[in-house]
């Protein structure tokens, strides 16, 4: 059963556009939205938040528009940024009443708990906050009531390793019961790596790769080698070949493996390994 | 009811402008109760303006990015501008409070509350809310979300009502000083109850037309 389901959404601005972005995402699961710096990941985030309004295509959450119905839409959406969206002179109790006055299933317990548990004071004004306060309180808020859709824009980008480990593990109990996903852009690859089971990848405001996470490992191959024992059949198919002195390193789809014979070193690539190739891959001049 | 919450948000983005409110209108009444006949027109005057000035501050009370939560709130545009229209009206109506409350506090004090005084305040407050009415459309229409709005919603903020205080006081002196003047405007000055009624229907019905264009410019645009 799809929780979000996203068709054919596009938005043009005068220097970027976005383009045909297509993808679903099944209840329980969580994906990776990637790509370089102003590839459109955070347009689409605001598509899919409805704070931006799509030129073409839709956004179904659990089956409804936010035009269908903005209150419900917007009740089953957390959303978490790299940096506060609340305002500078809130304190946590200004954010504390705005909640309880407008989400159905906010939960005061559950937040107070956050905010113990995290140190987040209840006096200061969110100005005088920390990154990694402001963060966390975003996450308190989110997390304190039922939503049934994650959507986080780097949001671990300003936290410490102990902080950001907490938080995965939050967002993996998060979709254990099944009947919520995550969607989760971020710069931080190793995250993905660890509690993704989608990867969608964007580069320009196009599609450049979606699938499965193990899917997407299993269908590339990273090689690395002398650079003059490249054939010029091997060349044309590798993605993303960086040459130095001292040798290659390029991926290459796993149904082209044939055309390594025994020259080449051949490991299995991570996140990382893809996404910087196929970065790379386009830099040079491809097309993707 | 949404509204409603709407309309407290944005009295705690500007939660400080409150606790001086009240300060403020002793002030006035004390600086109005020192020139005579006319005071308690200058302290009605004076709180009118800074009615406009307050009723406009959510206007410029964060910035673009700071907004991200208000913004994803589960509301309709059209109850998130009547809220901030809702939050403009309370401060006319707390203002009209503080007015009748200095009107009672003039005639303890024996001055005598005509009937001109009380049309002439009802012609201010319509003026006022006619302000605020505009200030709001612009505000919506070439500043909400814009990330260069602070510095010029600041002129827009201040100058208009800053405008209506300085006509009313000069209203005001002329009437002081030439009562002959006035007299010229018999026709008004008979009816100026009826007219400040008239005046102030309008200026309400001006206020729910911005309202009306604010949601459906709003509607359209992105960050809304």
């Amino acid at each position: 059963m799809e929780l979000l389901e996203v068709k054919n959404l596009s938005k043009h601005y005068k220097t970027f556009d976005l383009k045909d972005i297509s993808f679903t995402l099944p209840k329980g699961y969580i994906m990776g939205y990637v790509g370089p710096n102003g590839s459109g990941k955070t347009t689409t985030l605001n598509l899919i938040t409805g704070v931006l309004k799509c030129n073409d295509g839709k956004v179904y959450i659990d089956g409804i528009t936010c035009k269908d119905d903005v209150r419900t839409y917007r009740e089953q959406i957390g959303y978490v940024g790299d940096e506060s969206y609340f305002p500078d002179n809130f304190t946590v109790k200004n954010i504390r009443s705005v909640l309880n006055d407008f989400y159905a299933t906010f939960s005061e317990e559950k937040f107070n708990k956050f905010l113990q548990k995290w140190n987040l004071p209840e006096k200061k004004q969110v100005k005088d906050f920390s990154r990694g306060m402001k963060v966390m309180l975003m996450f308190a808020s989110v997390l304190s009531r039922d939503t049934k859709l994650l959507v986080l824009d780097e949001a671990t980008n300003g936290l410490d390793p102990v902080m950001r480990t907490e938080i995965l593990k939050l967002l993996q109990e998060y979709v254990m019961d099944g009947q919520r996903s995550v969607i989760f852009s971020t710069h931080i690859l190793s995250d993905l790596e660890q509690i993704a089971d989608y990867i969608y990848f964007i580069d320009g405001g196009r599609t450049v790769l979606h699938d499965a996470k193990d899917e997407m490992i299993e269908n590339f191959l990273l090689v690395k080698g002398e650079s003059g024992a490249i054939p010029p059949a091997l060349r044309e198919e590798l993605i993303g070949l960086e040459e130095n002195a001292y040798g290659f390193e390029a991926i290459l789809p796993s149904e082209k493996a044939a055309l390594l014979g025994n020259a080449f070193l051949v490991e299995k690539p991570n996140i990382d390994n893809i996404v910087i190739h196929f970065i790379k891959h386009r830099e040079n001049g491809n097309r993707m | 009811m949404r509204a409603v919450n709407y309309m407290k948000i944005d009295y705690m983005l500007t939660k400080q402008q409150l606790r001086i409110m009240l300060p403020l209108a002793i002030v006035a009444v004390l600086v109005g109760r020192g020139m005579g006949g006319i005071g308690v027109m200058v302290t009605c005057c004076y709180m009118l303006f800074i009615a406009t000035l307050f009723s406009t501050a959510p206007f410029g009370s964060c910035s673009k990015k700071n907004t991200g939560f208000l913004l994803m709130l589960p509301g309709t545009v059209t109850e998130r501008v009547a809220g901030r229209f809702l939050y403009g009206m309370s401060y006319i109506v707390m203002t009209v409070i503080i007015c009748l409350a200095g009107m009672g506090v003039y005639s303890l004090f024996g001055y005598k509350i005509t009937w001109m005084t009380l049309g002439l305040f009802l012609c201010n407050l319509a003026l006022a809310i006619v302000i605020v009415a505009l200030e709001y459309l612009i505000s919506y229409v070439f500043g909400e979300g814009k990330n260069n709005w602070q510095y010029l919603g600041n002129v827009v903020r201040v100058a208009p009502g800053m405008g209506m205080f300085f006509l009313f006081m000069f209203i005001l002196e002329k009437a002081d000083k030439e009562p002959y003047a006035m007299e010229r405007l018999e026709f008004v000055t008979q009816r100026i109850v009826f007219v400040g009624a008239l005046a102030l229907g309008t200026a309400l019905l001006i206020m729910m037309l911005s309202a009306i264009v604010c949601v459906k410019v709003i509607e359209r645009r992105d960050y809304a």
